[in-house]
């Protein structure tokens, strides 16, 4: 009942936006059905925190620990998004850039992306988990083009082409673990554990059950193509080109939840195939793979970074570095390391989508998206100006914002696994991060001459959302208390 | 199922081996003359009767050889290489008979070896001159040589991955005794990447036009534009031999039904004009193809070369996988 | 269906897929390159058919009418219409030439002959000997992705990655179950509509275009 709840409720508020015309009501309709959404999630973790598992649906849905903490993390990102675009709809229309029509399309998209991530979470089914990831590809394409600028109808291209092509392989990866799942060795043929042929082959819970007797030579081959394939989603390199272009050019909102929780729900696949992949090939295997693309994703970060002029790219690039992070975190394998990684989830969730929503305020107040062009923002706009800053305190990982505590907690991880020249290599990366985000931050919150204008509130219905948003972001740094179980719970599904 | 070479045998192979050159010898300009009467008809003209390439012959045979002036003796050598190298490769290839006379020489290498020395030598010829026309000639046939004779080698090497061999008579001897090869994937891919080869080291449409004398256009006619007389003759002979030894080779390997397997002279009979019926049903389609599409754009012609090519090592995996 | 004819069918129907693939890349006229990814289609349709009939598996047959349809008509429809809308140009632009791209082709081909041992090593029979077709295919298709620069183009490699893809699945699994199957030929649908609307709205907006012209994002 729970779990049909927490997809029926976003799905049917985007039904209802696209019937009627996009008024502000609608927008606050979306806004409490994300919020129901976070709210289920919670009791959902509740009782998932002792370790059980619930299923729905003849066993297609299924919730552990793992799928509801992501379910807490989607809601959360989706109500912040969701709040903020009452106000990024409102205003475009008011600017006429877009239309009432337009509006609602929009709404029905995004509560469909948040459905099609609920379900890619919540699915037991490998397979099914795969379509409902490729869903989410088709339901932000529109998302991303939304603009209907060149530059937005480029960067949907890309986006759609590049993640169809990696989304593809990770189908082929999945083809090859059911392939090696029918065909297990070392094991008598027919023996019952596995179904002989159908759906229940792909399911999470005999797929864990059978790790141990899956054909290593076809593993090693799936799980490269996994890691590329999904990779490809949760933007790591060397497949990480379509990310700044389409993260820049979304709406604020759609960037908040791609970057925010879309690419982590990406890697919650890539965490699940992982948890299958070890159990046949040792962690060996997937800690290479893992840490070669992590380091990748960091160096490109860094390199790229550099250059940067324009605030939205330069936060993009910044989500392909969290994401090194994530993977290099995720090679250590270690409980202690998975659940640092599922804090940093959250974390950067919270962090990149406040980020991306002051990012959208800015843009609409200001008109321009270069660094350069946007000086001195403290001064003319304190509100806005104070939390872009803290939000990019909190994305350097600074305390007492959560992602310090679980980069540190990874690193200590990584160092107890014997990684301890990644977690060199990545300090280093961290340490450019942090210097030429600090310099483009300077600039943009501090630099320039300000001009002679008096400073601007910024409107409520931006700055209660994003706040909010910050000081749980700081609350999950500081309270171990109602997050600490459930993350060691969700850890424990994917390490043994 | 392959014969052996026996003492007694020895001679009849011998004799089928001359059988195979004589068909060739006089049914290469034939099979020219076949082709020309096709497209004169298809583009609704009578033509020249099918045997005028015979008769061309004899008339250039009777006139007086000419040599540039600074030639070396490349030049008078070439065309006698030419006709020797496919002379050579007709006698031991498995067309009328699957026990040619030195059949273990018969290897897939070594035939499409002496093919390529007879265009190496040819494209000698065309530079020996010295003239513009005959290296641009040159220059262009070796590059549609250097793709068109690996195409070929790989082609047949699908075939002999399927059959075990590098043998062309046993790689034919193998076929007879599998039918069910012969519609195989490796076997369309390997053919048609064999009719492309085909089309390309004879010079015709749509890679070269043989009748052209469009300088500009030219392929085959600008290299051998020095000779006259009787070294002309000897290189049209030559080249009409590779026509028709390329034509059979095909037929026998894809299509083998009907060669001899013996030397008994009624199954010899039989093979020859099996053999004749199989190449002139290729040469009618290559003619009617000729007709329907027009000349590729020179730096349009590796394009289809390497798609041969492709095709042929698609044909060798395609092999390699359903063995 | 079983014995020889079963064999011969599904050999020919797999290497149909391939050589349909090697032509995308050979012709340049980009009606000749949709015919043979509708001609793949319809290959890759029978393939399953083949095996379904083989297996006597009713799921698998539906799966195969899907394909056949989806993939063999619909699909190509589409993007015929997308050609058809821009007359002046119905040339693929390619990065590299055709000659060297179909020579990468064949290499491609090789290695995708040598990374398959590991998969047909485990269950040897007919069917999984010939999944190196299908890696062979999705190759070719990311290899025409990266190298040609119209929609279209671009649009036909991300189909033969699909149908590399499919055509590995039908062959190791005999399909993967019937849900999950038809969900991702319903996802391939939907990516090409929305590519196909995607790629009508920038011809709008930017008149007829290649890809090169989208150079405005990039570091």
């Amino acid at each position: 009942m729970l779990l049909y709840a927490i997809l029926c409720v976003p799905f049917t508020a985007g039904i209802v936006a696209a019937i009627v015309p996009w008024a502000r009501w609608v927008g606050y309709l979306t806004t409490v059905a994300n919020g129901t959404v976070l709210c289920l999630g919670i009791v959902l973790a509740a009782r998932t925190t002792n370790r059980q598992a619930i299923g729905a649906l003849d066993g297609a849905l299924r919730a552990d620990a793992l799928s509801s903490f992501m379910v807490v993390v989607i809601g959360t990102i989706a109500l912040l998004a969701a709040w903020q675009g009452i106000r990024y709809l409102g205003v475009e229309i008011e600017r006429e850039q877009s239309s009432r029509r337009h509006g609602a399309l929009y709404a029905l998209l995004v509560q469909i992306f948040v459905t099609c991530m609920l379900t890619a979470v919540l699915a037991s089914n490998l397979g099914a988990m795969w379509i409902a990831v490729e869903a989410t590809t088709i339901a932000t394409t529109f998302l991303v083009g939304h603009r209907r600028s060149d530059r937005a109808l480029e960067a949907s291209w890309k986006y759609i082409i590049i993640c169809s092509v990696g989304i593809a392989l990770a189908f082929l990866g999945t083809v090859l673990v059911y392939f090696a799942a029918l065909h297990p060795v070392g094991r008598a043929i027919g023996s019952s554990s596995i179904q002989s042929h159908g759906a229940g082959v792909l399911d999470w819970t005999s797929l864990m059950a059978a790790s141990g007797h899956l054909d290593p030579g076809v593993m090693r081959l799936a799980m490269a193509l996994l890691v590329l394939g999904y990779g490809t989603k949760v933007g790591l390199a060397p497949m990480h080109s379509w990310l700044p272009d389409a993260h820049s050019q979304a709406p604020a909102p759609v960037s908040a939840l791609m970057s925010g929780v879309l690419l982590t729900v990406a890697f919650y696949a890539l965490l699940r195939f992982k948890a299958i992949a070890d159990g046949a090939l040792g962690i060996g295997y997937s800690r290479t793979l893992l840490v070669i693309v992590g380091l990748g994703s960091l160096i490109v970060a860094a390199s790229l970074l550099i250059t940067q002029k324009d605030y939205k790219r330069m936060l993009a690039y910044h989500s392909i570095e969290h994401m090194g992070l994530i993977a290099l975190g995720a090679a250590a394998g270690s409980s202690l390391a998975i659940a640092a990684v599922l804090l940093h989830i959250l974390g950067h969730g919270l962090a990149k989508a406040v980020l991306f929503l002051a990012s959208g305020e800015i843009l609409i107040l200001e008109g321009a998206s270069e660094i350069e062009k946007v000086p001195a923002l403290l001064a003319r706009r304190p509100v806005l100006g104070g939390i872009f800053g803290f939000g990019l305190v909190a994305l350097l990982g600074l305390p007492p914002f959560s992602l310090f505590v679980s980069e540190l907690n990874m690193i200590r991880a990584e160092v107890a696994v014997g990684l301890g020249w990644v977690a060199g290599i990545s300090l280093v990366c961290m340490a450019v991060i942090f210097a030429v985000v600090m310099a483009h931050g300077r600039h943009l919150l501090l630099g320039g001459t300000p001009k002679s204008e008096a400073s601007v509130a910024t409107s409520r219905l931006v700055s209660i959302p994003l706040v909010s948003g910050l000081l749980a972001c700081a609350a999950f740094g500081v309270l171990a208390w109602p997050l600490q179980p459930l993350l060691h719970a969700a850890a424990h599904v994917v390490v043994r | 199922m392959t014969a052996t070479v026996t003492t007694s045998g020895l001679g009849a192979s011998i004799v089928t081996s001359i059988v195979q050159l004589v068909m060739i010898v006089l049914g290469g300009p034939l099979v020219l003359g076949v082709m020309a009467k096709v497209r004169a008809r298809a583009e609704g003209r009578i033509g020249a009767p099918i045997h005028q390439p015979l008769r061309d012959l004899r008339k250039l045979l009777t006139k007086e050889s000419v040599h540039a002036e600074h030639s070396s003796a490349v030049l008078p050598i070439a065309p006698f290489v030419l006709v020797a190298t496919a002379a050579v490769a007709i006698v031991v290839s498995p067309l009328v008979t699957t026990t040619p006379v030195l059949e273990h020489s018969a290897d897939l290498f070594v035939v499409v070896f002496l093919l390529l020395m007879g265009s190496i030598v040819l494209a000698l010829a065309g530079l020996d001159a010295g003239t513009a026309f005959g290296g641009m000639g040159s220059s262009r046939a070796m590059t549609i040589g250097a793709l068109a004779e690996p195409a070929l080698l790989v082609a047949i090497l699908a075939l002999s991955v399927q059959a075990g061999t590098s043998n062309l008579p046993k790689i034919v001897a193998a076929t007879l005794a599998h039918p069910s090869w012969a519609a195989g994937p490796e076997r369309l891919l390997a053919f048609v990447a064999f009719l492309i080869v085909i089309l390309a080291e004879t010079g015709r449409i749509p890679i070269d036009n043989p009748s052209t004398h469009l300088e500009l256009t030219m392929i085959h006619e600008a290299m051998v534009l020095e000779y006259a007389g009787p070294e002309l003759a000897l290189v049209t002979l030559g080249e009409a031999m590779r026509l028709g030894f390329l034509l059979s080779l095909a037929a026998s390997l894809f299509f083998p039904w009907g060669i001899a397997t013996s030397t008994n002279p009624a199954h010899i009979v039989i093979a020859v004009v099996a053999l004749s019926a199989k190449v002139v049903v290729i040469a009618v389609a290559i003619a009617l193809l000729e007709v329907r599409t027009a000349k590729l754009r020179l730096f349009r012609v590796p394009e289809l070369l390497t798609g041969g090519f492709v095709l042929a090592v698609l044909s060798v995996v395609t092999g390699l996988v359903t063995r | 269906m079983s014995g020889p004819a079963y064999v011969d069918a599904l050999d020919l129907a797999a290497g149909a897929v391939l050589v349909c693939a090697v032509v995308t890349l050979w012709r340049r006229d980009l009606r000749a390159i949709v015919s043979a990814l509708s001609i793949q289609g319809i290959a890759l349709g029978v393939v399953a058919a083949v095996l379904a009939a083989h297996e006597h598996d009713v799921g698998l047959g539906v799966i195969a009418g899907v394909v056949l349809v989806a993939k063999g008509i619909v699909i190509p429809a589409l993007l015929r219409q997308l050609v058809r809308r821009d007359p002046g140009s119905r040339e693929t632009a390619a990065s590299i030439n055709v000659s060297a791209s179909l020579v990468v082709a064949a290499a491609l081909i090789v290695v995708a002959f040598l990374v398959s041992g590991k998969l047909t090593a485990l269950l040897p029979n007919t069917a999984t000997h010939l999944t190196p077709i299908g890696l062979a295919t999705v190759l070719l298709g990311f290899f025409l992705l990266v190298t040609r620069r119209k929609a279209v183009s671009q649009i036909v490699g991300l189909l033969l990655i699909d149908n590399g893809v499919a055509l590995v699945a039908f062959l190791l699994t005999a399909g993967v179950p019937l849900l999950v199957e038809l969900g991702a030929s319903l996802d391939v649908l939907l990516v090409v509509v929305v590519l196909r609307v995607l790629a009508s709205t920038m011809h709008r907006a930017l008149g007829p275009f290649d890809l090169d012209q989208l150079r405005e994002l990039h570091d």
